[in-house]
């Protein structure tokens, strides 16, 4: 498991330093502030979704913290 | 001003100003918040507008075109120094195409006349043109028109440049949902409420009331020159409003050009720039790195990033 | 000529225009702060429909009531919560294998949330807490979480940390007053890399303790120790052309039963018009199984399993893969109500399982799920 994260490390690093990259400065953040780019999204939509794959798959988590259990996984 | 509630949490005002339409939209506050805001704008374009008119012979800018050629030079301020900078800067990038003392050619071109100036009236005019002899000092903040009949106006920008100051004032005012428009030149406050962008039409360069493309803005600017606002047509063809400093003829080539920047300023710059330079400006403003909008003397639409 | 400084550096990006442009005071307002309050108060509604079926079992139907609540309060604060009503109707003896009798179980799981936040100028502050019920499972959650954002806030950092306890009674009494405790902590950073893209990375770390058997299976017996892993991807990007984002995301997980899972989606929000908004997704899962899963034995008795030693016969440890289609369309009708519908389909096959072989013997699991929201912006 370690390695696989010391390679997803790299992995996310890439695009934070290579390439032209043109981080954008403060007026250009009209397109960023839209709602369809935050990460989050759909607040119960999130919560069905994260629910209901919890309860069929062994893995879960990973975006946040503080959800607890439920008696169906 | 006329305010009117248009849906409960927006706000809108319409009033003529600079010989325009203009148009304040703000959302997301309640009315009294909204209200004083629009009030603050308002009157800064009326101080803008007051400063810097022509028309007004106690404007600053009158004084300075009385001046002219009396060897005696006037003091500006900051303000009026960092617009002179601008078109300073602008005349220098433009080479020469964007010239805040072409405002002569007024007195050949009447756009309600029935025929085009003669090429000799305005072979008259064009040596009293050239920013480059103008004698601007910024250290001292002094401005010297060098001949009798030589005048500048901030005609070019100075609408656009109302527009970025009103919509700093709302900003100032709490104000970060709608716009300000002038005349089609639009400087945004921000997105609407709930972060989603305000829609824009392109007016059609053909047929009034009409528009010919959509967009969608949440921030920064948009500003459209066309050959349309102000022409006169003869056999066929269309002499428009944007004249050429060089050759004191309108610019050909385009029906119209809208870009989008963060400063209502910077669009409206270029977009006249781009008309001037006709075929070249595309390129310019590419050169620019700014997204924008083409309509050619065919009527053909062409966007690059807008 | 002598142009003033610019207010911001030269770059070459920007235009020479618009720098001489910037070059005038007054004109920008100040850099925006990093963490806005929301200054609008929001509820949405959400019905939730999802049925299963698997060859040989019951059909599981879930119908789930939900409801959200953010208020702001005043320039710093906002409070959010949330509720949902979980009633499961029909058994899957994949569940309940040794509840007597019971070929058909109602169940109901009510849950709810709440998040109070801060906002300060470069930072904000949250503290939640959760509940979930059912009648043989309760678990109580909070959590603190902090984010702050860099100067010229392109990147922002979050950190978080939780704790979870669950109290477990199930109705045929293999144990009782059983719990399970973990503590939980997350890392991450999304950057701005162009005014087109967001990237996010996250890694959260959870250590678990107590009960994790389930307690209505046989031969279900598992250690008393799970700490699981994650680090998320989530990169996107915003296509001016189309009107259109690509939302990419891929989370590598593994914990200490030995299970490694990778989970890739990607959706695609496209604006039909000012008022709709059309988002197919599509989602890919994998997993391999927990070191002490066994198969199922395809006939004859189930194999020996030593007193005391660790076993499970639960699908959910098997080696799998899964796939998920769905789409999500979007209705902005005014202002303060928007409506949204999304059906989902799902199919998990120990055949799709990648880098590895499927654990044999399991039959093919399907689920669809409907969901219907409504939401008012005050």
């Amino acid at each position: 498991m370690k390695r696989a994260l010391h390679g997803l490390l790299l992995l996310a690093s890439l695009p934070l330093s290579g390439c032209a990259l043109d981080p954008p400065l403060p007026w250009e953040k009209g397109i960023l502030a839209r709602p369809e780019m935050s990460m989050g999204g759909d607040p119960l939509e999130q919560r069905f979704t994260e629910h209901i794959h919890a309860s069929k798959e062994a893995a879960a988590g990973g975006s946040g913290v503080g959800g607890g259990g439920c008696g169906c996984n | 001003m006329s305010p009117a509630a248009g849906g409960a949490e927006e706000l809108v005002a319409r009033f003529g100003l600079m010989a325009c339409q203009a148009e304040i939209r703000v959302a997301g506050v309640d009315a009294d918040a909204a209200q004083a805001g629009i009030e603050a704008a308002h009157s800064e374009l009326r101080r803008i507008e007051a400063k810097y008119s022509r028309y007004q012979s106690d404007s600053l800018v009158s004084r300075i075109n009385a001046a002219a050629g009396s060897g005696v030079a006037v003091t500006v301020d900051e303000e009026t120094a960092g617009l002179l900078d601008f078109a300073a800067s602008l005349h220098q990038q433009s080479e020469g195409l964007f010239d805040i003392s072409s405002g002569v050619l007024r007195r050949a071109w009447n756009f309600r006349a029935a025929q085009p100036p003669r090429p000799e009236q305005i072979a008259e005019l064009l040596p009293l043109i050239g920013w480059s002899r103008v004698d601007w000092n910024r250290s001292q903040r002094r401005i010297a028109l060098p001949q009798a009949g030589m005048e500048i106006d901030f005609g070019g920008f100075g609408k656009e440049y109302a527009a970025d100051r009103a919509a700093a004032v709302l900003v100032a005012a709490g104000l970060h949902h709608g716009y300000v428009n002038l005349g089609g030149d639009i400087r945004l406050l921000g997105p609407r409420p709930d972060g989603r962008p305000w829609s824009f039409g392109i007016q059609h360069p053909r047929q009034a009331g009409a528009t010919v493309a959509g967009l969608a803005l949440g921030s920064g600017a948009l500003a459209t020159s066309g050959d349309y606002e102000r022409y006169l047509e003869v056999d066929g063809r269309r002499y428009c409003h944007i004249l050429n400093p060089r050759t004191g003829w309108p610019a050909r080539c385009w029906q119209s050009v809208s870009v989008q920047a963060p400063l209502c300023l910077a669009a409206g710059a270029l977009t006249t720039v781009a008309m001037l330079m006709e075929e070249a400006g595309p390129a310019f403003l590419r050169r620019q790195n700014v997204p924008f909008l083409t309509i050619n003397e065919r009527g053909e639409l062409r966007r690059e990033g807008l | 000529m002598a142009a003033t400084k610019p207010k911001y550096p030269a770059r070459e990006p920007r235009g020479s225009v618009l720098l001489a442009a910037l070059a005038l005071p007054g004109l920008l307002p100040a850099v925006a702060v990093a963490e806005n309050a929301p200054e609008q108060a929001v509820v949405a509604y959400k019905q939730l429909y999802y049925q299963d079926s698997q060859a040989g079992l019951d059909r599981i139907t879930v119908h789930a009531p939900s409801l959200y609540g953010l208020l702001p309060m005043g320039e710093h604060w906002s409070l959010e919560g949330s509720a949902v009503l979980d009633a499961v109707s029909g058994a899957s003896p994949r569940y309940y294998s040794s509840v007597s009798g019971a070929s058909h179980m109602d169940d109901l799981r009510v849950a709810g949330d709440a998040k109070l936040t801060y906002y300060r100028e470069r930072s904000a502050y949250s503290v939640s807490l959760s509940r979930s019920q059912e009648h043989d499972y309760i678990s109580n959650a909070a959590a603190l979480e902090a984010r702050f954002s860099s100067d010229d806030n392109n990147t922002t950092y979050n950190f978080g940390i939780g704790a979870a306890r669950d109290a477990i009674n199930p109705t045929n009494d293999v144990v009782e007053d059983e719990t399970k405790t973990s503590l939980q902590g997350i890392a991450g950073v999304t950057r701005a890399l162009t005014a087109h893209d967001l990237v996010q990375l996250q890694l959260s770390y959870s250590s678990g303790h107590g009960y994790f058997s389930d307690p209505y299976k046989l031969f279900d017996n598992r250690p008393r120790q799970r700490d699981q892993g994650t680090a998320l991807l989530r990169w996107n990007h915003h296509l001016q052309a189309v009107d259109a984002t690509l939302r990419l995301s891929y989370r590598y997980y593994a914990d200490s039963y030995g299970i490694g899972a990778h989970t890739a989606g990607i959706e695609w929000v496209q604006a039909l018009n000012d008022v709709l908004t059309l988002t197919p997704s599509l989602r890919y899962y994998t997993q391999s199984s927990a070191d002490f899963y066994f198969d199922p034995p395809a006939s004859g008795p189930f194999p020996n399993v030593p007193e005391g030693s660790y076993s499970s016969l639960d699908q959910r440890l098997s080696a799998f893969g899964a796939l998920e289609g769905g789409a999500k369309l979007e209705w902005r009708i005014d202002s303060k109500w928007s409506a949204d519908l999304k059906a989902s389909y799902y199919q998990q096959r120990s055949a799709w399982r990648l880098l590895g072989e499927g654990s044999p013997g399991l039959d093919p699991f399907r689920y669809v799920s409907v969901e219907f929201g409504l939401t008012r912006r005050f």
